[in-house]
């Protein structure tokens, strides 16, 4: 081995090493929604805050409705990517007033979305007080160190 | 020069792998978020069964008809936990009940603090330190119309790469006068844990 060989091998080792043990932040955007009322067309309420999500994956419709005095919802996720993504997603709820209510206490629920499949993330008030409602996706987080 | 290329590699390794100590760090944390420490039944699994089963009871065509002209009352009776795992179902039915409650279509009884009630009313009745006129009298309590039931079980498979475990959540809601089974409803969960390849 000679001399520039030893060097950028020497180059090469320094800087694959630097590259060890990062102690990344987990992306925690996605993709969701602002306050919808059941009347209103949710396409205009959407907003993306994480495009490579949104690259393989897109809210495709939302419908809701009252039942048993209770505002129910029904989102559809559609992925346009081959494999599966493992996701979350989180309903939060307002009044009219656009309070929100039972803040908190609405729990991130865990989705498996295989590979170009679509499927439905229900949510439904925890009081009959809700008059509108936002849906949030992202994916969960799961390696927080890269070497 | 070869000496100093060496040294210098060998400098840099070290102070790259310096970078890797391990160092606690304390966070507060999303408590609604999906936890995935390991594959034993966690928080998320008990929001998950709590929120689906909850959303299921409120949405029942049979509970919009109980429900429509008054707060019927249940009282739950504990969940049986068949998986060979300890798994506090008190908490499980704690956040059911509290959901229900808020929703404003049930109202609860809680057989759990029977004794403590009675202890309570028999203070007040015969301590003497309570006026007589304002101390409450037994036998006025109302009893419930509806027991809330259920079952925890689970399937473990494992081998030397993979573990599996599928846990299947299982509630009824029983008429106490009658004996009919007016809702019942089931949800599952899966997990897996396998070895994943380091990545670069």
């Amino acid at each position: 081995m000679n001399h520039k060989s030893r060097t950028i091998l020497a180059l090469i080792v320094g800087t694959f090493l630097l590259s060890a043990c990062q102690n990344i932040a987990p992306v925690t955007s996605g993709v969701g929604s602002n306050q919808i009322a059941p009347e209103q067309a949710f396409s205009e309420h959407l907003h993306i805050d994480n495009k490579q999500l949104a690259s393989k994956l897109y809210i495709s419709d939302i419908k809701s409705r009252t039942n048993n005095g209770l505002l129910e919802v029904n989102a559809i996720l559609t992925s346009t990517y081959k494999k599966s993504l493992q996701l979350q997603y989180q309903f939060q709820w307002f009044d009219q007033d656009g309070f929100a209510i039972e803040v908190g206490k609405s729990p991130w629920k865990a989705l498996e979305l295989h590979g170009m499949q679509t499927a439905t993330a229900t949510g439904l008030a925890p009081s009959n007080k809700a008059s509108t409602f936002s849906i949030y996706v992202r994916e969960v987080p799961e390696k927080f160190f890269k070497f | 020069m070869n000496k100093i290329v060496l040294a210098t590699s060998l400098c840099i390794a070290i102070a790259a792998l310096g970078g890797c100590t391990n160092k606690s760090v304390v966070r507060y944390g999303d408590a609604t978020a999906v936890e995935t420490t390991d594959i034993n039944f966690g928080s998320t699994d008990l929001q998950k069964v709590a929120s689906q089963m909850t959303d299921s009871l409120l949405l029942s065509p049979v509970v919009g008809t109980l429900t429509a002209n008054t707060r019927p009352i249940i009282f739950v009776e504990s969940i049986k936990n068949k998986t060979s795992e300890h798994i506090d179902t008190e908490s499980i039915t704690d956040s059911i009940s509290t959901k229900l409650l808020r929703s404003g279509k049930f109202r609860f009884v809680d057989m759990g603090r029977v004794a403590a009630v009675r202890e309570q009313l028999e203070f007040q009745q015969s301590s003497g330190m309570v006026d007589a006129s304002k101390a409450i009298a037994f036998g006025q309590q109302v009893g419930a119309q509806y027991m809330l039931y259920g079952n925890l079980a689970s399937i473990v498979k494992s081998n030397k790469d993979k573990s599996d475990v599928y846990y299947k959540f299982t509630m009824r809601l029983m008429d106490l006068k009658s004996g009919l089974v007016e809702w019942a409803d089931e949800t599952e969960i899966r997990k897996t844990k396998e070895k994943e390849f380091v990545s670069w």
